[in-house]
């Protein structure tokens, strides 16, 4: 076999199993590199790299070493699963940069991390003023996570007291024109439903780039054509509208009347109402 | 319009406040979000009997709107 036709064999023949052997090694090897991975993903690489280009070499002891860095890999993951010392061996410690609000110089120093490292990725993470952060770790994998003061926190409904209504995830049944059938299952619905609303909505599937129903069973969609209007979804504000106004005409009725018992029954359940309203208002927007 | 007219028009308001609330809690997936929408309807209800009752005792009341 010529040069030229050895390598392009082996360049074949490798690209398979550098394949298979990344599919095997999981995604956490994708994602981030710890000490360990990054090591493994450097061996691996000049191995190929090596039997590929070199034609003297013998492609089996290539292949052998390749299945050599696959187990190891492999074998320390799995120790690592069972032991937290030796996960913190060769998986790595998170470093505290920052607690309390307080700059650890010591850690940095030990990390050889400099004051502008530390900006830069606190201005990564959206903070741009130190006294700002409560907290911040060096993950083994190089990135800094922090924590904000309370004060510097994104406000949440729990932050505000709030009520809000629970939300599942939305499926997605239209995509490109074409009716999904197994998210459509998911969401407890069938076609027969999704063709009566798209009447409703007055616009035909084929017209419809994308479409979801979301955990109310509220479908929403995307047109191809985005000059057409498509009509919003209006039945909870509607009640939500009815229900305020009924509790107005009670309130309304009751001052009107000069009979005292009716005065009270309209009262009571003119409360009632309020009641039932704020009860549902988070969960009709 | 006499009051007999405006509670009826109220009723039926909540009468079909109650029946959208009912084919919501059918509709969701989430089990606190239909349980919240029960209770709610149940409420509606209790409201709604009430003013069926205020609609028999005005209609007694003043006979001459009877319709």
């Amino acid at each position: 076999m010529p040069g030229w036709a050895e390598i392009l064999v082996r360049s074949f023949v490798f690209l398979i199993v550098l394949f298979l052997i990344t599919k095997g090694l999981g995604k956490k090897q994708m994602s981030q590199l710890n000490i360990f991975q990054y090591i493994t993903g450097i061996v691996i690489g000049s191995i190929v790299a090596i039997h590929v280009t070199d034609v003297a070499t013998n492609p089996v002891y290539g292949i052998l070493a390749l299945a050599v860095w696959f187990l190891i890999p492999v074998t320390v993951e799995f120790l690592a699963l069972k032991s937290k010392g030796f996960r913190n061996i060769f998986q790595g410690k998170g470093t505290v940069l920052i607690q309390n609000g307080k700059i650890m110089e010591d850690n940095m120093k030990k990390e050889r991390f400099t004051t502008d490292n530390l900006l830069e990725e606190l201005r990564n993470n959206q903070v741009f003023n130190a006294a700002d952060v409560e907290f911040a770790v060096l993950e083994p994998t190089g990135k800094v996570n922090l924590l904000p003061k309370k004060e510097n926190q994104p406000i949440t409904p729990k932050i505000l007291g709030t009520n809000v209504s629970p939300e599942k995830e939305s499926q997605t049944v239209i995509m490109d024109g074409n009716a999904l059938l197994e998210p459509l299952a998911n969401a407890s619905l069938n076609t027969n439903w999704l063709e009566t609303e798209l009447t409703k909505m007055n616009v035909s599937i084929e017209n419809v780039f994308l479409g979801q129903v979301d955990s109310d069973g509220q479908l929403t969609v995307d047109l191809y054509d985005d000059k057409l209007a498509v009509p919003e979804p209006t039945e909870k504000p509607l009640l939500l509208a009815s229900m305020k106004k009924c509790q107005a005409d009670l309130e309304l009725f009751a001052l009107a009347t000069e009979s005292q018992e009716s005065k009270d029954l309209y009262q009571k359940n003119s409360e009632r109402m309020q009641q039932a309203i704020d009860k549902i208002t988070p969960y009709l927007q | 319009m006499t009051v007999s007219s405006q509670v009826k028009g109220c009723f039926s308001s909540i009468k079909s406040a109650e029946a959208t609330l009912e084919t919501l809690a059918v509709k969701t997936n989430d089990q606190e979000t239909e349980q919240i929408f029960k209770e709610v309807q149940h409420t509606l209800k209790t409201v709604k009997n009430d003013l069926e009752n205020q609609v028999i005792y005005l209609t007694k009341e003043e006979p001459q709107y009877k319709s």
